[in-house]
C-alpha cells in the first residue's frame, strides 16, 4: 500500500537522474526499513533494560540486569550468526554437514592459543615456510611465473602483517591467523569430502569435528589447550573489546561492537546469496547434475560455500570466547553441540530463510536464559484431578487404534452395521472404551496408587526436554519452521494465483 | 571422410554396468551443421550413449572427439563451455526456481561472471537479457515469473530447450525432447526445434523412440539396437535400408515395429 | 565360497584383502608389541566389544539398508533397555534366573514397542523428507535421554549379578575371567548368524534384502513394503536394547552409554558400508579390535588415550579416504 504510492510519487518526478536515484534510495528504505528498526532496537536495548530494570547501563562491577542482558544479548546474537552460516550451508546450498563445530571451536582456540602461548617471534620460519611453498608449487605444478610472484609476494605481504618479528602477537593478528587457518581447514576437509556422498559425506564431517574435540580434551596437549579445563586468556584481551564491566563503558562498547558484526555477517549472507555464486548455490541445492550439466563446476561453488560459511562460524567462535565469562575456551565449542544448536534453529527458524535462524537462535537462547531460574508447581489438586496414568492408558489406546485403523476396518463396520457415519464412529469409542478399561484393570494392577504431592519443577532442568518437544513438534507439523511457513504462505498464495491464470489460458 | 568437417565423433565407445553391455563399440560421427537422431528401441542404449558423449557416465573404453580433439577425460561442466549442451529425457530443471532463473543461470554459466560473490546478480543484465532472448525463441515470453515447477509438461520441455539455447553451445544433445507429451504437442516442438536449427545452424543431435517424428526433419539417421550401431545414413537410405526393413516387418525384433510407428504384429 | 568369492565385485574383493591384512596387521603388532598374554586378552577384549557394538549396528544398518533413515535414536534404545532391564531385575522377587530372562525379556519387548510406535506414528509421515527423518530420530534420541534421566536418576547403575551358571570363572591367555563375558560374545554369534538366516533363509528375509535393493519394486510385487519396514524398525531397535541388556552385568548402566555405543555404531556401518550386512559384522570386530588394540598401545607407550579415543575415528576417516562408500557398501 505505503509501498505503491511511494513509488507512484516518483513517477511523477521529471527528472530522471533524479528520479533514479530516488527509486533506488526508496527501493533501499522500502527493502531495509524492518531490518533497520530490529538494529535501532538492539543498539538501544541495554538503555532499554536499564529503565525498566532501574538498573545502570555501565556498572562498575559485573551486576544488574542491564549488564547481564548485555551479554546474554551478545551471546545470542554471535551464535545467531553461527545459526545464520549454518544455513547458508544446509539451507541453501544443501550441504548437511555435522562438523560445523569444528570451525566454530577452531576460531576460539586458534586465536586464544596464539594468543596465549606463542612467546616468540616465528617471523623467520613463517617466511620460509611461505617461501617453501611457492618453490614447491614451481617445481611441482606447472603454474605461469606471474601467478607465482603474485602468490609469493602476496604471502610475503601476509606473513609480515599478521607474524611479528617480536614475540607475541597482538589480538588482532592472532584473530586473522585463525580466519586464515580456517579457510586451510575449509580447503583440505572440502577437498577430500566433498567428493563423498549423501550421508558418507555427513559422517565423515562428525568423525572430523568429533577428533579435534577429543584431541582439543586429551590430557596429552594440557600445556596447549589446558585440556578439560579448557585455556584461560585472563586479561590478554584489547582493551577496546574487553566486555569486563569496569565502569568506563567497555562492556556497552563491546556489545556494540558485537551489533556491528552481527550486522556486517547478516548483509554479507545477503550479499553472497544475492550475487551471482548464491544463484549457483541454490540451482545445486535444487538439482546438482542439472547444475553441473549447464556448465558449472559444482564442486568448486561448493567449496566456496564451505570457506565463507567456515569463516563466519570462525569469527563467531572469537566472539563468542570473548563474552565467556570466566575467560576460558572450553573444548565443548568443539562438541557436537555447536552443530546441533544450529540446525536446530535453523529447522525451527526456517531452513533456507534468511532471517529464521535469527529469529529461532534469539528466541530459544534469551528465552532460556528469562525462564533459567523459574520454577513452576503442580499441585496436588491438579494432579489428582487428572491421574496421568489413566490419561497416558486412554492416550495410547487411542493411538494404537489410530495406527490399527486399517487393520480394525472390517470389523468396526461389521459392528456398525449399515448405520453410515455416526455408527462408525460409535463403533471405534466402543472400542476404546473397551480397550481403555482393560488398559487401566490392567495398569491398576501394576500401578496401584500414585504417591501424589506437590511437585516442583525446575525450569533449567526440563528446558532439554522441552527444547526436543518443540522441536519434534516443528519437524512433524512446521516443516518449514517458524519464517519459512509465514513466507510459504503467502508464497503459495502467489503461486496459487499463477496456477489458476495457467489453466484459464489451457481452458479456451 | 566426406565434405563437411565432422563436429563430434565417438570411437569404439563402450559401457559396461557390472556385467551388462549397456553400449558396445559405437562408432558415430556428427557432422557440423546436421540435424543428426538417433533411434530404436528402448533399452537400446540411446540415452547411455548420449551419457557418454556429454560426460555424464564416462566410458569404460572408447574415445570422444570434438572438433578433432579428444575429450573423453573432460569434465562434464567443461564439455559445455566446449560447446555441448543437452537436454533430458525426464525433465530436468530446476523446479523452485522461475522460467527467468532456469535459463538466466544457463546463459550465466557462459560467462566468467560467476565466481564474484560480492556483487549484486542484477549487476550482470546481459545474461538477463541473453536468458530473455531464449525464453522468447521457444514461445515462453509470457511466462517467465513462473516457477518452473508449475509450468505444464509440454511447456517445461520447451523449457528445457530454451535452457540450451541460452548455453549458446554449438552442439545441441537432445534426449527424447517429446518424451511424455501430448501427441498433438509433439509437431509445436518439432517446429520450434526445426526453426531453431535453420535459425542458427546449429548442429543437433536428437534421440526418438519414434522413427516418424523425426524422418522429415533428420539430415542423418543412426539406428540403435542393444547398444550397438545397426545402421546409418539418410532417411532414405535407412527406410530402405534391408536390416532395418526386416525388423520393421518383426522378423528379427518385434518391438522395431512400434519404433517404426507401427502396431506390433 | 568359492561361488562366493567370484560374485564379489572387484570393489569388495579388495576390501576383504584390505580387511585381512588390516587385521593381520594388528595381531601381529599386539603379539610382538605386548607379548602373547597381553596380546590374547587384548584380542579377546576386541572381539568382546566387537560383539556388542554389532548389537546396535546391525540394527541401525538394517534400518538405514531398507528406510534410508539414519536411526540417531539407536543408541536411546540401548539405553533404555539397560536401564528397563535393570528396574525388572531388581523390582522382580524370583530367582535369579528368572529375573535375569525377565530383564532380557521384558526391556527387549518394551523397546520394540517403542520402535513400533516411532516408525508408525513419527516417522511414516516423513517418508517424503528424508533429511527429517534423521533429525527427528535426533531429537526424539535426546527426549529419550532426558526421559531416563528423569526416571532412574542421574547415578551410574551398579552391573547386575548375572545367573551364577554365567558368573563362574574361567581362565585365558593367564586371565581369570567371567563366564558372563563368553555369554556376550555366544550371544553376539548367535544374533550375527540368526539375522544371516533370517535374510537369507526366510521369506521375509528375502523381502526385506529385495527391499533394500529396490523398495519400489517390492511394492509392485504386492507386498506391503511399509508393514515391513515397520518390522525391520522394531527388529533394529529390539537388537539394540538386547545390546543393552547385555551390558548392564558387565559394566553396569550409565547414561552415557548410549552415546558411546552409538557413535561406535555409526562409525561400524559407515565402515562396513551403509546397508551391507556382511559389511557390518565385519566392520564391528575390526573396530573392537582396533580399539582394544590402540587402547593397550596407549596404556603401554603413552600417559594418555589420545590414541585410544581418536582410533576409530581415524580408522573410520582412512576407510572413506580409500573407498568412499564403505568397505562393502554399493558403490555408485
Amino acid at each position: 500500500m505505503i509501498e505503491r504510492t511511494v513509488y507512484r510519487t516518483i513517477d511523477r518526478i521529471g527528472d530522471p537522474a533524479l528520479r533514479r536515484a530516488a527509486e533506488s534510495l526508496a527501493r533501499l528504505v522500502l527493502e531495509n526499513w524492518f531490518y533497520a528498526l530490529v538494529v535501532l532496537v538492539l543498539w538501544q536495548f541495554p538503555a532499554i533494560v536499564a529503565d525498566l530494570s532501574g538498573s545502570e547501563v555501565t556498572p562498575r562491577r559485573p551486576t544488574g540486569e542491564s549488564a547481564f542482558w548485555q551479554s546474554e544479548m551478545a551471546r545470542a546474537l554471535v551464535l545467531a550468526c553461527l545459526a545464520m552460516s549454518y544455513n547458508l550451508l544446509f539451507g541453501y546450498n544443501g550441504i548437511i554437514s555435522f562438523g560445523h563445530a569444528l570451525f566454530f571451536g577452531a576460531g576460539g582456540y586458534i586465536t586464544f592459543i596464539l594468543l596465549a602461548r606463542v612467546d616468540q617471534s616465528y617471523q623467520q620460519e613463517a617466511l620460509i615456510a611461505v617461501l617453501a611453498v611457492v618453490l614447491a608449487l614451481a617445481i611441482l605444478t606447472r603454474i605461469t611465473a606471474r601467478r607465482l610472484v603474485t602468490l609469493a609476494l602476496g604471502g610475503v605481504l601476509l606473513v609480515l602483517l599478521l607474524v611479528p618479528n617480536t614475540p607475541g602477537m597482538t589480538f588482532y593478528q592472532a584473530a586473522a591467523l585463525a580466519v586464515l587457518g580456517s579457510i586451510g581447514l575449509s580447503l583440505i576437509s572440502g577437498v577430500v569430502t566433498l567428493r563423498l556422498r549423501g550421508i558418507y559425506f555427513t559422517m565423515f564431517t562428525l568423525a572430523l569435528a568429533e577428533m579435534f574435540f577429543v584431541l582439543a580434551k586429551s590430557g596429552t596437549f594440557r600445556n596447549v589447550t589446558g585440556a578439560e579445563d579448557g585455556l584461560g586468556f585472563g586479561d590478554l584481551l584489547p582493551a577496546a573489546l574487553n566486555p569486563t564491566p569496569t565502569g568506563d563503558g567497555s562492556r556497552l562498547q563491546m556489545y556494540r561492537v558485537t551489533i556491528v558484526f552481527f550486522v556486517i555477517v547478516f548483509l554479507a549472507i545477503r550479499r553472497y546469496l544475492n550475487s551471482p555464486v548464491g544463484r549457483v548455490i541454490v540451482a545445486i541445492r535444487e538439482n546438482e547434475e542439472r547444475a553441473r550439466t549447464i556448465g558449472y563446476n559444482t564442486f568448486f561453488y561448493k567449496l566456496l560455500t564451505m570457506i565463507f560459511a567456515g569463516v563466519i562460524a570462525t569469527l563467531s567462535g572469537v566472539l563468542f570466547v570473548i563474552w565467556a565469562t570466566d575467560k576460558r575456551v572450553h573444548p565443548e565449542m568443539l562438541s557436537l553441540k555447536f552443530t546441533v544448536d544450529p540446525l536446530l534453529h535453523t529447522l525451527i527458524g526456517g531452513v533456507g530463510t534468511l532471517t529464521g535462524p535469527v529469529v529461532a537462535a534469539l528466541g530459544l537462547i534469551l528465552g532460556e536464559t528469562y525462564l533459567r531460574n523459574e520454577t513452576f508447581t503442580l499441585e496436588t489438586e491438579v494432579l489428582g484431578l487428572v491421574p496421568l496414568w489413566q490419561f497416558a492408558v486412554g492416550l495410547i489406546a487411542a493411538l494404537l487404534i489410530l495406527f490399527l485403523r486399517r487393520t480394525l476396518r472390517p470389523a468396526i463396520h461389521r459392528l456398525a452395521g449399515d448405520g453410515g457415519r455416526w455408527s462408525v464412529l460409535g463403533a471405534y469409542l466402543a472400542l476404546w472404551i473397551v480397550v481403555s478399561a482393560a488398559g487401566l484393570v490392567a495398569g491398576g494392577q501394576v500401578v496401584p496408587d500414585l504417591d501424589l504431592q506437590d511437585e516442583v519443577f525446575d525450569v533449567s532442568d526440563l528446558w532439554d526436554l522441552f527444547l526436543g518437544i518443540v522441536f519434534v513438534i516443528v519437524v512433524m507439523l512446521l516443516p518449514h519452521g517458524i519464517v519459512g511457513t509465514w513466507n510459504r504462505f503467502w508464497i503459495t498464495r502467489r503461486i496459487r494465483r499463477m496456477e489458476r491464470a495457467l489453466q484459464r489460458e489451457k481452458a479456451p | 571422410m566426406s565434405e563437411q568437417m565432422h563436429l563430434l565423433e565417438g570411437r569404439g565407445l563402450t559401457k559396461e554396468f557390472g556385467g551388462l553391455v549397456a553400449v558396445s563399440g559405437v562408432d558415430i560421427r556428427v557432422r557440423q551443421g546436421d540435424l543428426h537422431s538417433i533411434i530404436g528401441p528402448n533399452g537400446a542404449g540411446k540415452t547411455t550413449l548420449f551419457n557418454l558423449l556429454t560426460g555424464n557416465l564416462p566410458p569404460t573404453r572408447g574415445q570422444v572427439l570434438f572438433k578433432g580433439q579428444d575429450i573423453t577425460g573432460e569434465p562434464l561442466y567443461r564439455r559445455v563451455h566446449l560447446g555441448i549442451g543437452r537436454s533430458f529425457q525426464i525433465t530436468n530443471i530446476f523446479p523452485n526456481l522461475t522460467v527467468l532463473e532456469n535459463v538466466r543461470l544457463a546463459a550465466q554459466a557462459m560467462g566468467g561472471d560467476s565466481a564474484k560473490f560480492w556483487w549484486h546478480f542484477r549487476r550482470f543484465k546481459q545474461y538477463e537479457v541473453a536468458a530473455l532472448d531464449a525464453i522468447a525463441q521457444v514461445g515462453l515470453g509470457d511466462k517467465v515469473g513462473i516457477p518452473a515447477r508449475i509450468l505444464p509438461h509440454g511447456d517445461q520441455r520447451k523449457l528445457e530447450l530454451a535452457i540450451l539455447l541460452a548455453s549458446d553451445a554449438e552442439l545441441l544433445l537432445l534426449d527424447e525432447p517429446t518424451a511424455g507429451m501430448a501427441t498433438e504437442q509433439v509437431p509445436v516442438l518439432i517446429e520450434t526445434i526445426q526453426r531453431i536449427q535453420q535459425a542458427t545452424h546449429k548442429t543437433i543431435m536428437l534421440v526418438e523412440h519414434n522413427m516418424n517424428v523425426v524422418m522429415n526433419i533428420s539430415d542423418r539417421i543412426t539406428v540403435m539396437h542393444q547398444g550397438e550401431v545397426l545402421a546409418e545414413g539418410t532417411p532414405q537410405e535407412i527406410t530402405r535400408n534391408e536390416t532395418v526393413q526386416k525388423a520393421y516387418l518383426g522378423e528379427l525384433y518385434g518391438d522395431f515395429a512400434e519404433m517404426m510407428g507401427g502396431e506390433a504384429p | 565360497m568359492q561361488t562366493y568369492w567370484t560374485n564379489l565385485t572387484p570393489q569388495h574383493r579388495r576390501s576383504w584383502l584390505l580387511v585381512v591384512v588390516y587385521v593381520a596387521l594388528l595381531l601381529a603388532i599386539s603379539w610382538l608389541d605386548f607379548g602373547y598374554n597381553t596380546a590374547g586378552q587384548t584380542v579377546f577384549r576386541g572381539i568382546l566389544l566387537g560383539m556388542l557394538v554389532f548389537l546396535v549396528a546391525s540394527g541401525l544398518s538394517l534400518i538405514f539398508g531398507l528406510l534410508d533413515v539414519l536411526n540417531f535414536a539407536q543408541g536411546a534404545f540401548l539405553l533404555i533397555g539397560a536401564y528397563v532391564g535393570y528396574d525388572i531385575y531388581h523390582s522382580l522377587d524370583a530367582s535369579v534366573e528368572v529375573r535375569f530372562l525377565a530383564a532380557i525379556g521384558g526391556g527387549v519387548l518394551l523397546v520394540a514397542a517403542i520402535g513400533a510406535v516411532m516408525e508408525a506414528g513419527l516417522i511414516r509421515p516423513l517418508y517424503e523428507r528424508p533429511i527429517f527423518q534423521i533429525v527427528l530420530t535426533f531429537g526424539l534420541a535426546a527426549i529419550f535421554l532426558d526421559f531416563v534421566e528423569r526416571i532412574y536418576g542421574r547415578n551410574p547403575k551398579q552391573p547386575l549379578s548375572p545367573p551364577p551358571l554365567l558368573n563362574e570363572k574361567f581362565t585365558l591367555f593367564q586371565q581369570s575371567l567371567s563366564v558372563y563375558r563368553l555369554f556376550i560374545i555366544g550371544l553376539g554369534l548367535a544374533m550375527m548368524i540368526g539375522v544371516y538366516i533370517l535374510l537369507n533363509r526366510t521369506r521375509i528375509g528375502i523381502i526385506i534384502r529385495a527391499g533394500v535393493q529396490d523398495p519400489e519394486m517390492v511394492q509392485a510385487l504386492g507386498i506391503n513394503v511399509r508393514r515391513v519396514f515397520t518390522l525391520v524398525f522394531i527388529l533394529g531397535s529390539a537388537l539394540a536394547a538386547l545390546g543393552g541388556i547385555a551390558l548392564v552385568p558387565y559394566q553396569g548402566a550409565t547414561l552415557e552409554m548410549g552415546n558411546q555405543f552409538l557413535i561406535l555404531a555409526i562409525v561400524v556401518v559407515v565402515i562396513g558400508g551403509m546397508g551391507s550386512y556382511e559389511g557390518t559384522a565385519v566392520a564391528s570386530i575390526v573396530v573392537g579390535l582396533t580399539r582394544a588394540v590402540a587402547e593397550q598401545l596407549s596404556l603401554e607407550h603413552f600417559d594418555a588415550p589420545v590414541l585410544a579415543e581418536t582410533s576409530i575415528l581415524l580408522l573410520m576417516i582412512a576407510v572413506l579416504l580409500v573407498q568412499p562408500s564403505g568397505l562393502f557398501g554399493r558403490g555408485e
